[in-house]
């Protein structure tokens, strides 16, 4: 059968893509590996040939999907699904990567682009590094290849049209020759997911995803290492690499927190959410890896805790990507990616590097050279070790509270191998059970950041680190003592160890470059992301230990139960909260977007409103309001609003008349209704006969009422109800005065009664109102310099070891 | 023995009790039967909506009110103290975090399994997935 309408070339294009990328990219793992063995030339020509080819396949893959999204193709399911019309065109980035197949492409893409920098750049290393990048792309692609060989399903495709998708095969309007011009449906497309419809939707995934494919190059170096066996010359190479990492997937990191607080309404910028943690956890270890790999160019010890970190920080991105592509994570998440079928894939290329990359250095261990001790309590490298050895704890922690869902299925009751009697639930207050564990790690690693600074690799005299630490320590007392008074800390100890750990780690830093590093920019990379990482902890903590929702109830509802974090404010009405008098103006629409204008006066009585917010709801038909929150900033706090709920998404019925009451009445009844009596005289029916058959054609039932009110003035009122054949209709009585309509609803055959219905007219006047949550979080800005802080520092880390590494 | 082996061992035990404090601090997955028999004490319940029964939020009290269905085939009355989730009524499952009180479940958090979207073309052509 001739399908109308469909454009099939672009789909070909990308799927011949698909599998040129997938064959080419074995083929270079082929040709490296022969090259290793023999060191022939015309081998690694082939190799290189191969994997340009790969990455030819990978931009086509790229270009074709773009193509299908730009051209509004909506014969290709995943077009349909991610896409329609109306969709903006900066929005096609968003839609592009809003669905797991193409995040997948992201994926591939970035590490064909890292790749083709690390076959031009690795030298002596090309052949092994690159062997490990052709057997991952290799994986990679086959997740988007979408082929049933023998019944199993490898990879889901972007590029298969929507009639040939396993739901829809065979059913009936599949068949349909011009189903596309047919159905509507397939006119235009489902649409992007509007809480997906924003800048960050654009930015925030492709940096996620550099920084998830950056952790494959001190992977494949580390790896190369031991298939090669030369087990030590590989760490000058990869430590540029580890540092670009640990800056491009930290940015990639807060790029979400910064999403989830300026544009997501979960109140806060972490939850500890299973797919936050889940690129969290890998970039803690990355930073470890950095670390060691420092350590051992310095002092040559720690070798085998550097292969370890290195290898573990890709084995975890396969892991999180398993964690939130599987549909292991439903129960527990809020925006896990569904299950597409493809965890069986997903297991056996987790399994396949991480038993691969484990079973080599088992293999190797022997071969790793004895090291001199390096364990002087005052020296540089124990401490830096030990915070490595925090840094994985701590990562270690996180994983394995997110992998509850995993251990269910492994353990479980249900599981492979049932040794628990119940399901484990994930901690009821995610929040305060990472928190409970992860505030003391980052205690002692701001203190290892703070006291290494004085420290020097081998051994230090203690006259060196006190005349160093002395100045410091004491300028963060003062500054800590501030702060504390300021935000008042006294009483948590907890919280104030960690505010004096925090400036005592940025003054150190800041210390060290001034002092040791002579200011000197190139030998500030290391000062300038601990400063960062310190005034990260800083702002975090005030900003979480001391925010402050003002919109909270003073009211409880009752012991132990929450109070109300939500305020209630009527049109004009003026609702205190902390420190402002708050007053709901008015709602505006614009397009398909609610805003909702809030004015903030200061407590003493001002006239003039100190500002404005306008937090809004986006209405969509398929996810409903979506609320969206403003914020004010100022230098020292932000107050986060957003929108709960309103008057105006509550159900308005065409005529006004709502508060629906029903009641059965028998003659000689009284209901009350609203202050009102309501008496059913008697009934009377009203039959009409076909004049042939003597059939009933038609019957009109009149119900004769009496309202009557507390001043026991009477109004009649006669409802009738019409039957005609299968049609029924009501003639309803409204009565003006009281503002009521009342419906001769049905006859109750089993009780012989009738149902009587009625309504009261909705009062015009209602105030319009709206439910709004309002945090402040204060020192916040704290916060977000010391993000941009520790990404710049990382880079100059990055560019510091490129200048090195050709000296 | 090496100082660096200490601190490695150290940490191992670490690692171990953070094992054992996650597996204590977990929850289970429990019915309302069992959380009514521990009123008070926070659980994570899963069910599903109890469609028939009336849905009703009420914006002056910030409460929510639904019913809901355990696997065990368990009805509850439901508190939330939030306005209704979005697309509430087209969950397939709820999981609500808690406790019981004598008359209801007062739910803190709720999380939904919402149906994927892969059943819509099917729906909007006009046609069932059968």
């Amino acid at each position: 059968m001739e399908y109308i309408g469909e454009h099939l070339l672009p789909g070909e294009v990308g799927r011949f893509s698909v599998s040129l990328a997938f064959a080419a990219a074995i083929v270079a793992l082929i040709a490296y590996y022969l090259n290793s063995k023999s060191e022939d030339k015309r081998y690694q020509k082939t190799a290189r040939i191969a994997f340009l080819a790969h990455a030819a396949g990978v931009f086509g893959i790229v270009l074709s999907l773009f193509y299908l999204l730009l051209s509004h193709y909506f014969e290709y399911d995943y077009v349909w699904k991610h896409s329609s019309l109306d969709l903006e065109k900066r929005f096609v980035f968003s839609a592009f990567w809003e669905g797991q197949e193409g995040s997948f492409i992201l994926w591939l893409f970035w590490h064909a682009v890292l790749g083709l920098i690390l076959m031009f750049s690795a030298r002596k290393w090309e052949n092994h590094a690159m062997m490990v990048f052709s057997a991952v792309q290799a994986f990679l692609a086959s997740m988007v290849l979408g082929i049933f060989p023998f019944g199993i399903k490898i990879g889901s495709s972007p590029f298969i049209l929507m009639r040939q998708t396993e739901d829809n095969l065979g059913l009936p309007w599949t068949q349909v020759a011009d189903y596309l011009e047919r159905f509507p449906a397939f006119m235009d497309g489902s649409g992007l997911n509007p809480l997906l419809q924003n800048y960050w939707m654009t930015i925030h995934p492709p940096t996620l995803f550099l920084g998830f494919a950056s952790t494959l190059v001190p992977f494949a170096f580390a790896v190369g290492a031991l298939l090669k066996g030369d087990l030590k010359s590989w760490i000058k190479p990869a430590m540029p690499w580890a540092f670009f990492s640990v800056g491009i997937l930290g940015l990639g990191i807060l790029m979400g927190g910064a999403w989830a607080y300026e544009a997501l309404s979960f109140g806060g910028f972490w939850a500890w959410d299973p797919v936050e943690n889940s690129s969290l956890v890998p970039w803690i270890i990355m930073v470890g890896a950095a670390h060691l790999l420092l350590i051992y160019r310095n002092k040559k010890t720690g070798l085998r805790a550097a292969f370890f970190m290195s290898i573990l920080s890709f084995i975890l991105i396969l892991y999180s990507t398993f964690l939130t592509r599987s549909g292991v994570l439903g129960d527990s998440s809020v925006h896990a990616f569904v299950d597409l079928g493809l965890s069986g894939q997903l297991l056996i290329y987790l399994l396949f590097f991480t038993l691969g990359a484990l079973g080599l250095m088992v293999w190797r261990y022997r071969q790793f050279p004895k090291e001199a001790d390096g364990d002087d309590l005052s020296s540089r490298e124990f401490w830096m070790f030990i915070g490595s050895l925090v840094l994985l704890i701590s990562a270690f922690q996180i994983i394995f509270s997110t992998s509850i869902p995993v251990i269910n299925q492994l353990v479980g009751p249900d599981g492979w191998i049932p040794l628990m009697k119940d399901e484990m639930a994930p901690p009821l207050d995610a929040i305060e059970h990472y928190n409970s564990w992860q505030l003391p790690f980052a205690l002692v690693i701001a203190l290892l950041m703070a006291i290494g600074q004085y420290l020097r690799y081998g051994k230090t005299s203690s006259k060196v680190f006190w005349r160093g630490i002395s100045l410091a320590l004491a300028l963060t007392l003062v500054i800590t003592g501030l702060f504390a008074q300021l935000y008042d800390f006294w009483r948590d100890p907890l919280y104030l160890s960690l505010l004096f750990a925090g400036f005592f780690a940025a003054i150190s830093n800041l210390w060290f470059w001034l002092v040791v590093g002579k200011r000197k920019i190139n030998f500030a990379g290391s000062s300038v992301a601990h400063f960062g990482f310190a005034l990260i902890l800083v702002g975090a903590l005030i900003s979480n230990a001391r925010k402050d929702v003002i919109s909270q109830s003073k009211v409880f509802l009752g012991e132990g139960l929450p109070a109300n974090e939500n305020a209630l404010m009527d049109q004009g009405d003026t609702v205190e909260m902390g420190r402002y008098m708050a007053v709901f103006e008015q709602m505006e629409t614009r397009k398909d977007k609610q805003f909702y204008q809030v004015s903030y006066f200061d407590q003493s009585g001002a006239n003039e409103a100190s500002f404005a917010l306008e937090p809004f709801l986006q209405m969509s038909e398929e996810m409903g309001p979506t609320p969206n929150p403003d914020t004010k900033h100022f230098w020292n706090r932000d107050i986060y609003t957003h929108v709960t709920y309103s008057s105006y998404l509550e159900p308005v019925s065409p005529d006004g008349f709502v508060n629906e009451a029903e009641v059965k009445l028998n003659k000689g009844d009284t209901a009350i209704y609203r202050n009102h009596f309501v008496i059913l005289d008697s009934l009377s029916v009203n039959a009409l006969f076909n004049e042939e058959t003597g059939d009933l054609k038609a019957a009109k039932l009149t119900a004769h009422l009496r309202v009557v009110n507390p001043m026991a003035q009477e109004f009649p009122i006669e409802p009738a109800y019409i039957i005609e054949g299968e049609m029924k209709e009501h003639r309803d009585t409204i009565l003006d005065l009281q503002q009521m309509k009342f419906r001769f609803d049905d006859v109750d055959l089993e009780s012989k009664k009738i149902v009587l219905k009625a309504w009261t007219k909705q009062e015009e006047d209602v105030k319009p109102f709206i439910v709004q949550k309002a945090i402040i979080f204060p020192m916040i800005n704290i916060l977000w310099i010391g993000c941009i802080v520790m990404v710049i520092g990382s880079f100059i880390a990055v560019w510091q070891r490129i200048v090195q590494g050709r000296s | 023995m090496k100082r660096t082996h200490i601190a490695i061992i150290v940490f191992i035990a670490i690692a171990i009790g953070a094992i054992m404090v996650t597996i204590n601090d977990a929850s289970t997955y429990v019915g309302f039967a069992q959380a009514e028999d521990q009123i008070g004490t926070k659980y994570t319940v899963i069910g599903y909506l109890d469609k028939e029964a009336p849905m009703d939020y009420n914006p002056r009290a910030n409460r929510f009110t639904f019913t809901a269905i355990d696997k065990a085939g368990n009805k509850q009355k439901v508190f939330y103290n939030q306005p209704k989730p979005q697309d509430f009524e087209r969950s397939e499952e709820i999981t609500m975090k808690g406790f019981a009180t004598d008359s209801a479940f007062v739910a803190e958090e709720i999380l939904m399994k919402c149906p994927s979207k892969y059943n819509e073309q099917n729906e909007m052509a006009g046609y069932d997935t059968y």
